[in-house]
């Protein structure tokens, strides 16, 4: 029983790493933390430790789906393809941090510290296999964001953040887990697969008892992934907290929610029963609305940050859109989706959090006439905008195209139609940023200091993908399609 | 008599009660307490029906669980509503509207 547990060590190789460099920070903060040069150090080993997660991950995707810790966790491509995505988003938000003026000098280690703790709640929730780990992934996962969103200890702002979240968060997660229970009551045991073998067997009553639990489950899944009516905290979140903070925000623990959804909705629901029908129902309103909410409401913000808070409100909202025709057309589109919505969302913050370093707020008006004093960020941010309303032959473009594709395959045809109007309405506000780059002149001839040479490379090789997934996307589908759920 | 029954009309009240004590009260420390009545109603379901009708161990072990995690849940609020109140000298969450627009 207790080797069973070492035998499979391979499996679990990426998390043992996260919490042996996690634990190695802490020591190094405590122990070197007056020497301004150590902090260097850190933020190195920080990179090498996720580059090796990375890595180890990549060398266990090859292996076939395999359960461990007494069933209670699954490894399988699926959750290796996402847990990839969540790492690399780490990495990003990282370097941004190191960079950024928005962080103290003195909590940077801290932001690395907690960004790891999140990732490895991300990782756990991405593998769950019964309802105790989903818990656990999403509690790990939240309550360090609650302390990562009040990080500039000395902000109003950034308080008022944190308190909302942790807030909206114990509610919501609570609600969650009244519906579990009852679930748990109901179904007769925790395990993801000896529930979905007893959904089969529900007489009426069971019935009447299962549709609000699964509506309250759902609430909470909704809540970690932003869906609309559980959006509310989100935008003044992303607002309030420090720049790095929403850039890790919008990536990590949306993408373990999204991850977590789907392998509820491919467990639970791929056979036909009256509980599908009632789940199909939930996640198309909830994907109308947070498509159309989030896009519409972006329109009228005046701080970008705030308008990226919104627009990743819809991009949740289309993701959701890909799972409501439940089968692996619809998961592999929905991955790739992660995948590119990863690389535009780390440029645009990038270019916002750099701006905003330099002129103090992220006002629209900051962004007038950037692309004649950097022309090269000018146009990567032109480019991750464009993507991002979904114009060819941009990463964006075929994203969107797989979600359309595999909804009008299942029939889905209303939904299809609100997706295509809501990119309509998107290309408001994201080309309204790249007017006002191209065509406005500058608002003042202050001289402000660059970007810097290395950030520049470094925001260029994070617009490749977008640029690339546009236009070889087949390959990247196959990494998708390997990513397919294989429970049985 | 006491059966499945009344452990479930017991935890849906808690349930409710703190539902209800997140929406009415202004309090930010009696929302915390509001969070921690419905953790518990949900604890007090998963033990009550291992109780009642299944025969495993996994509802007693989730339940330690969420007494566990509803402890850190509570530290870490805690500590943000400590750091609010240095700030605003409040605890009245009509004053975290700064942020609305």
């Amino acid at each position: 029983m207790y080797l069973n547990y070492l035998a499979n060590v391979g499996r679990y190789i990426p998390e043992l790493l996260l919490v042996v460099l996690m634990i190695g920070i802490i020591i190094l903060e405590t122990t070197y933390a007056e020497d301004e040069k150590n902090k260097k150090y850190v933020f190195i080993l920080t990179c090498v430790g996720l580059v090796a997660t990375f890595a180890s991950l990549v060398a266990n995707m090859s292996g076939k789906a395999e359960a461990i810790f007494s069933n209670s966790m699954i490894i399988d491509p699926f959750s290796t393809v996402m847990k990839m995505v969540m790492v690399l988003g780490t990495l990003g938000a990282v370097y941004l941090s190191t960079i950024s003026k928005d962080i103290y000098e003195s909590l940077k280690t801290e932001f690395i510290i907690m960004a790891i703790g999140v990732l490895i709640g991300g990782m756990i929730l991405a593998s769950a296999n019964n309802m105790l780990m989903l818990y656990l992934g999403i509690e790990t996962l939240s309550i360090i964001s609650y302390v990562m969103a009040s990080l500039k200890k000395n902000d109003e702002r950034s308080s008022e953040a944190g308190l909302k979240y942790a807030l909206f968060g114990g509610v919501s997660s609570g609600i969650m887990l009244f519906g579990m229970s009852h679930m748990f009551g109901v179904l007769g045991t925790i395990q993801f697969s000896g529930m979905a073998a007893n959904i089969a067997k529900l007489d009426h009553t069971q019935m009447l008892i299962m549709m609000p639990s699964f509506v309250l489950f759902f609430a909470g899944i909704g809540y970690k992934i932003a869906a609309v009516p559980f959006h509310m905290w989100s935008p003044d979140v992303y607002e309030g907290s420090p720049t790095p903070v929403t850039t890790f925000f919008a990536i990590v623990p949306k993408l373990a929610g999204i991850s977590a959804l789907i392998r509820v909705t491919m467990i639970f629901f791929l056979t036909p029963s009256a509980l599908r029908v009632g789940w199909v129902g939930l996640m198309m309103i909830m994907a109308a609305l947070t498509m159309t909410v989030g896009n519409v409401t972006a329109i009228g913000q005046k701080s970008v940050k705030r308008m990226l808070a919104y627009s990743s409100i819809s991009h949740a909202g289309i993701m959701i859109a890909g799972l409501v025709m439940i089968n692996d057309i619809g998961v592999r589109a929905v991955v790739f989706y992660g995948i590119t919505y990863l690389f535009m969302t780390l440029v645009a913050f990038y270019v916002t959090s750099i701006v905003q370093d330099k002129y103090g707020n992220d006002h629209f008006e900051r962004f007038q006439g950037l692309i004649y004093r950097y022309p090269f960020m000018g146009i990567v941010m032109s480019v991750v905008m464009f993507s991002l309303t979904g114009l060819p032959p941009l990463a964006g473009f075929v994203a969107k195209f797989n979600i359309l594709n595999a909804l009008i395959n299942s029939k889905y045809y209303s939904l299809a139609i609100i997706l295509a109007l809501n990119s309509v309405i998107s290309a408001f506000y994201y080309l309204k940023i790249v007017r006002l780059m191209t065509l406005k002149t500058q608002e003042s001839n202050e001289e402000i200091e660059g970007f810097g040479f290395l950030n520049q490379v470094i925001i260029i090789v994070m617009t490749a993908p977008v640029l690339i997934l546009g236009i070889f996307w087949d390959s990247i589908m196959g990494l998708a399609e390997g990513a397919k759920i294989f429970i049985k | 008599m006491i059966n499945l029954g009344s452990y479930l009309a017991i935890s849906f009240a808690l349930f409710v009660c703190g539902i209800l004590v997140m929406i009415a009260r202004k309090n930010i420390i009696a929302m915390l307490l509001g969070i921690e009545l419905i953790l518990n109603a949900s604890a007090l379901n998963f033990a009550a029906y291992t109780k009642f009708t299944n025969n495993n161990l996994d509802g007693h072990i989730v339940s330690l669980f969420i007494i566990v995690i509803a402890a850190a849940e509570a530290a870490v609020g805690l500590g943000i509503v400590i750091r609010f109140f240095q700030l605003r000298e409040s605890i009245h969450i009509d004053d975290a509207a700064t942020l609305q627009n």
